[in-house]
């Protein structure tokens, strides 16, 4: 319990900081320590192969993804001036609004937690995926064809250049 | 997945793989091999639809349920006719290699999304024909095909955000996500989940207050990916699932009207706040959107009944809707070739020198008001019908004025872009090709003769469904 | 430590996160920003469905189910990314204020 609170904070601060940061770079950061610290509570959730995926692709690919991203476009995102005080008031109302859903929303969820039903069979993980949600497996590889195609029709070179 | 017809969502996946292989000799091959691959899953549907056997045994040898067979031929039909069109179009400069593929992965996603026996498969399929849906958007190098992709992806992202929750609510309190819901176990928990899974596919199928979107999308993307998004894109990855939903609720019980009655509300603002919308519209392409946004409503509107009736006359507007929509955005497309522009301001007499574009057009239309016999009357005949005896008596009622304003709003685009007289600069357009013409002439034939076959339509729907 | 009281700690947080997320995609005017809120609310979303995957014993098709979830993100934030790229070489901006052209 106090270890699930613990993580829970450290998310939401660096949730909270990723939104503030003046800079893109610290934002991207900050996401990546908000996936670690997902990944370890999936481990404590007893779900191994779900925390080894968000370490390397949520921490690690996106990660990448989104520094890079933000090395070439780094000129235009200095000169983009917006407010900030939407952003230096996130945590007050982050608190407030917490507090709000601790009254109106915990009740919500203490009811919906009556209405579990447990399922009869509990497969291993691999027998689930090779098994049971083989249909998964197709719309990975349906969706990752199409990101292929995706990179191949934006970042087209028209002939003549 | 319904593994039986897994090969129309395996085969398309495997086309497009095989394509740019192909594609690096010549791009006549690209355009041959997607063509021939749609071509040859619509022929074998259409032995599967219109096997004599069917009728002798009476559809007791018929093994399919007749809404998956009927979503997987509208698929096909709309895709053959986008990419035989585009074939001929030759508008734009843009990446053959990726956009054939794209569209072929996104018929691979369409069907299997179709085939799913589950909430998830049917979650991550309408993730991978959304992702397919922006690159098609932004493919041509111009901003206003990229800023359309980016708020696509970025309004439509809160529907994704709901659904899983949706699913995450379905995990613990049914125990799994197949379609399996029955009236034992249907808990408020589940009647939550569903909640959020509707809402999320709503915002997906551009329902009223959350169609911020398609407008935009529909406007700023190429001509024929215009048509091809609201011809059968989105309506296969919103408001399938939404049917769906609904003939799962019809076995519920009673209780399920906490869902289905919101929803109806929602579908008839949808239809009253699209026609209005509509009616404003400056632009060809524009008003085309809104006026499959007020359908959409008209649809949303059927299916929430829980009625048989309601549901059959959803699904068959459904397939009217891909139909007439279709033809109307290729012929808008036709019409931006020739002339230039769809602003409807700059347009004016088209008739003359586009006779058969404008013909189409008129059939489409009084199609989508609802004339009989066209093929349009019989699903709204059905829907006001089923909103009549299931739902508070004003929703049939403005559901039948509107109709006559959806014709309103068309005979005025008719008669500023077809009719009148000629502008000077406007005397020399062409009518397009024969071969562009062709799917448009497909799809109105198919509107008269379902229109007029009704009975058997309906006969097949009410052994099959 | 009773299980019920975990589960409903976990939904509250989760949705703690999806708001902040929501809150910085609503209000942001930069696309890259936008797309970081998006991932928030992916985190809050994945945090929903592994606990409820714990509350029904069901933790393995609650992993099956987040390792696919995970890939669609990936691919959509990549997509975002690669648009968002493309945007700027033609428009040199990541404004979304600037995203006006489509009217009727």
């Amino acid at each position: 319990m106090t270890y699930n609170l613990f993580i829970y904070l450290i998310i939401t601060i660096v949730a909270i900081t990723a939104v503030m940061a003046r800079k893109m770079l610290i934002s991207a950061i900050m996401l990546a320590v908000a996936s670690i610290a997902l990944s370890l509570l999936m481990f404590k959730f007893s779900a191994p192969w779900a925390a080894l995926f968000e370490l390397s692709v949520c921490a690690g690919l996106i990660t990448v993804l989104f520094i890079s991203a933000v090395s070439l476009v780094k000129k235009e995102d200095m000169a983009l001036k917006e407010s900030r005080a939407k952003f230096t008031i996130l945590p007050l109302i982050s608190g407030a609004v917490f507090i709000f859903m601790a009254i109106f929303l915990m009740p919500y969820f203490e009811s919906l937690s009556g209405f579990t039903r447990n399922p009869e069979i509990q497969p291993k993980v691999g027998e689930i995926i090779w098994k049971f949600r083989s249909a998964d497996l197709l719309g990975q590889i349906t969706i990752l064809a199409a990101a292929v195609f995706v990179v191949k029709s934006v970042f087209y070179k028209r002939s003549e250049q | 997945m319904t593994t039986e017809l897994l090969s129309y969502s395996i085969i398309p996946l495997l086309a497009a793989l095989a394509i740019p292989f192909f594609g690096r000799r010549s791009f006549k091959l690209t355009e041959i091999l997607s063509n021939v691959t749609l071509l040859a899953g619509l022929g074998n549907l259409m032995f599967i639809i219109f096997n004599p056997s069917n009728k002798l045994h009476n559809y007791e040898t018929f093994s399919f349920d007749g809404f998956t067979i009927l979503m997987l031929f509208t698929i096909y039909l709309v895709a053959l006719s986008i990419v035989f069109f585009s074939t001929f179009f030759k508008v734009g400069d843009f990446n053959k290699n990726a956009f054939y593929p794209l569209i072929m992965i996104s018929v691979s996603a369409m069907s299997s999304m179709v085939l799913s026996v589950d909430f998830f498969s049917l979650y991550i399929f309408m993730e991978a024909l959304a992702v397919t849906s922006f690159a098609l958007i932004a493919c041509e190098e111009k901003k206003s095909g990229i800023e359309a992709a980016i708020k696509y992806l970025l309004l439509t992202f809160p529907a994704s955000a709901l659904i899983l929750i949706g699913l995450a609510i379905m995990l613990f309190a049914n125990g799994s996500l197949y379609f399996d819901i029955s009236m034992q176990n249907a808990s408020p928990a589940v009647f939550s989940a569903l909640a959020f899974i509707v809402l999320g596919f709503a915002i997906k199928a551009g329902l009223f207050p959350f169609h911020f979107w398609t407008p935009d999308a529909y406007q700023g993307a190429p001509a024929t990916v215009s048509a091809y998004l609201a011809g059968i894109v989105t309506k296969v990855s919103g408001m399938y699932a939404i049917i769906k939903i609904c003939t799962l609720l019809k076995v519920m019980g009673p209780a399920s009207f906490k869902i289905s009655s919101p929803l109806m509300l929602i579908g008839v603002a949808t239809l009253i706040f699209g026609s209005i919308a509509a009616l404003a519209q400056k632009d060809f392409k524009r008003m085309l959107a809104f006026s499959s946004i007020s359908q959409m409503g008209y649809i949303v509107a059927g299916a929430a009944t829980l009625n048989p009736i309601g549901i059959l006359g959803a699904i068959l507007h459904l397939f009217n809707h891909a139909t007439f929509k279709t033809s109307l955005f290729l012929n808008s497309a036709a019409i931006e070739k020739s002339a230039g522009t769809t602003n409807m301001k700059k347009l004016s007499g088209l008739e003359k020198n586009m006779p058969v574009t404008s013909w189409t057009s008129v059939i489409a239309i009084f199609s989508t008001a609802g004339l009989p016999p066209l093929s349009g009357f019989w699903s709204k005949l059905l829907i006001i019908l089923a909103l009549w005896v299931a739902a508070p008596k004003p929703y049939a009622i403005l559901a039948l004025i509107f109709s006559i304003v959806t014709l309103a709003y068309f005979m005025l685009l008719q008669k500023n872009v077809f009719f009148g007289k000629p502008k000077e600069e406007l005397k020399e357009v062409k009518e397009a090709s024969v071969y562009m013409l062709i799917p448009v002439i497909v799809m109105c034939l198919i509107i008269v003769v379902s229109g007029i076959f009704f009975p058997f339509v309906f006969e097949f729907f009410e052994k099959t469904l | 430590m009773t299980l019920t009281s975990t589960f409903s700690l976990d939904w509250l947080f989760a949705a703690l996160i999806i708001f902040i997320g929501a809150y910085c995609m609503v209000l942001t005017r930069n696309l890259i920003k936008q797309l970081i809120g998006l991932e928030i609310i992916s985190k809050g979303v994945m945090i929903a469905i592994i606990s409820s995957g714990a509350m029904s014993g069901n933790t393995n098709l609650a992993q099956a189910i987040i390792i696919t979830v995970i890939l669609v993100e990936a691919v959509i934030v990549a997509t975002g990314l690669a648009l968002l790229v493309k945007g700027y070489r033609l428009n040199e901006n990541i404004d979304v204020k600037k995203l006006d052209n489509l009217r009727g």
